[in-house]
């Protein structure tokens, strides 16, 4: 206990700055990959073939290979697909974001499809636009319908960006590694750096909890 | 000729191997109230769900006002506009007040105005008893009253016609009453309807003209007293044998 005070009172910088890359990077994953898996999710539920079966494929090779896979895939192979600079970190939120797509696309398609039948066909009748459809009516209930998975998956993004450390690019886990290869004290390290993935994730599920009941104001 | 707002050429929908329309021919007239009974899975509601096209006919065409909307190149949501629909099961929308149900559809087509849309909308609420529920949400309202908001939030797009399919089948007897009470006033005051029913004195009692559906078929149509009182096709007389 007194070598994690001390290594705290030293080295709280670190963790600090590695606490505001763990923030940054999952906050961008969960944006990007929910904006890239609601896109996934319409793909997959649109009358198109073509891009049914674009992103089934999609949602199949993400789920089906390991992350740690994505992010050297990504990490290589993207900045030699661009035509501009990407920095490792940007190569990172790439692919967590694009991993975590596909995932939250199943969540978004399970919560559209949980929407009675009933509730498109009224939207229609009264002469919304599809897109209205959607975003007024349909998207609002499949969101309450799919908070508590969203949860889940935003808490396994965060615990997810750990795998970035791999590639030395500013997040907890890196701190972790900074500081016990100076010191040598791994254990009273990683301690220090799970606690605040801990109380991250604690404060992220309350933070969702009081959304969802706010949301539940008109059930 | 010129009143003529709807008519159908022909219209028939499979659902797979089975045959739900066999081919209807109709017209309906502008202002008229037409009653659409029959026994249950004969097709009134696929008829009624083709008219604005939540079903889509696998051949034959209905047209509004001469036009034809089984065209898909047509702006389906535009032409909705003019078409409200009632439903068995209200579905009025679980994630809005009272009032944003009824504004919403006027506030993003039509552009109107939100206070616009507002007042509008209380007027129409005030109509069907519902003013001091506006900032409720629908899960606090009986069966009943999420029907008659169902019905004024197909009113608030100033249809040129309203379709109600079996509007008060999924109520509690007790709330039948105030239900068909609000489409009766909507009956007098010039509205063309269409109105799929097992509620046979109320369909006698405010139709100009009834359809008999049965087998995917108009069996028999007439006026409300040549149905009721003197049906002639064996399907008509039996089906009303067992219903009156």
């Amino acid at each position: 206990m007194e070598k994690v005070i001390k290594l705290l009172t030293k080295y709280y910088p670190v963790y600090l700055s590695g606490l505001w890359g763990t923030l940054w990077i999952s906050a961008a994953t969960v944006l990007f990959g929910c904006l890239l898996g609601l896109l996934v999710a319409l793909m997959r539920m649109s009358r198109n073939k073509v891009l049914g079966a674009v992103s089934h494929v999609y949602i199949e090779v993400l789920r089906g290979t390991p992350v740690l896979l994505q992010l050297y895939f990504f990490w290589i192979g993207l900045p030699k697909l661009v035509p501009f600079e990407l920095s490792d970190t940007q190569c990172i939120v790439a692919a967590l974001a694009v991993n975590a797509s596909a995932f939250i696309s199943e969540i978004i398609r399970a919560g559209i499809g949980a929407v009675d039948k009933g509730q498109w066909e009224a939207a229609r009748s009264i002469g919304l636009s599809e897109v209205h459809v959607m975003t007024h009516v349909i998207l609002p209930q499949a969101i309450k319908n799919i908070l508590p998975a969203l949860c889940n998956e935003f808490i396994s993004t965060v615990k997810g960006t750990s795998l970035a450390s791999v590639f030395f690019v500013g997040e907890l886990m890196t701190s972790f590694k900074s500081v016990s290869s100076a010191t040598f004290l791994a254990l009273q390290s990683l301690t220090i750096v799970g606690a605040i993935y801990f109380t991250l994730n604690f404060v992220l599920s309350r933070l969702l909890q009081v959304l969802e009941r706010r949301l539940m104001v008109s059930d | 000729m010129t009143d003529v707002i709807l008519r159908t050429e022909d219209l028939k929908k499979n659902f797979g191997q089975l045959e739900v329309l066999k081919g209807i021919t109709t017209e309906i007239r502008r202002g008229k109230v037409v009653s659409i009974i029959g026994p249950s899975g004969g097709g009134k509601s696929t008829f009624l769900r083709c008219l604005n096209r939540l079903e889509m006919p696998d051949a034959g065409k209905v047209f509004f006002r001469g036009q034809d909307i089984t065209d898909k190149k047509l702006d389906i949501s535009k032409y909705r506009q003019s078409i409200g629909m009632v439903f068995q099961h209200f579905n009025v929308f679980p994630n809005m007040t009272v009032l944003e149900n009824v504004t919403l559809a006027p506030v993003l087509e039509k552009k109107v105005p939100k206070e616009q849309a507002r007042e509008d909308a209380m007027a129409l609420l005030c109509r069907v008893g519902l003013s001091d529920k506006a900032e409720e949400y629908p899960r606090k309202l009986s069966g009943g009253q999420k029907q008659r908001l169902a019905i004024v939030r197909a009113l608030a797009m100033k249809p040129e016609v309203m379709l109600f399919d079996e509007p008060t089948s999924a109520l509690d007897p007790e709330m039948v009453k105030e239900v068909l009470n609000v489409i009766r006033e909507l009956t007098r005051s010039g509205m063309t309807i269409l109105i799929v029913t097992h509620e046979m004195s109320f369909a006698r009692e405010v139709s100009d003209r009834v359809l008999f559906i049965c087998d995917g078929v108009i069996k028999e149509e007439g006026t409300p007293e040549q149905i009721f009182t003197c049906p002639h096709d064996p399907s008509t007389i039996k089906f009303l044998s067992m219903v009156l």
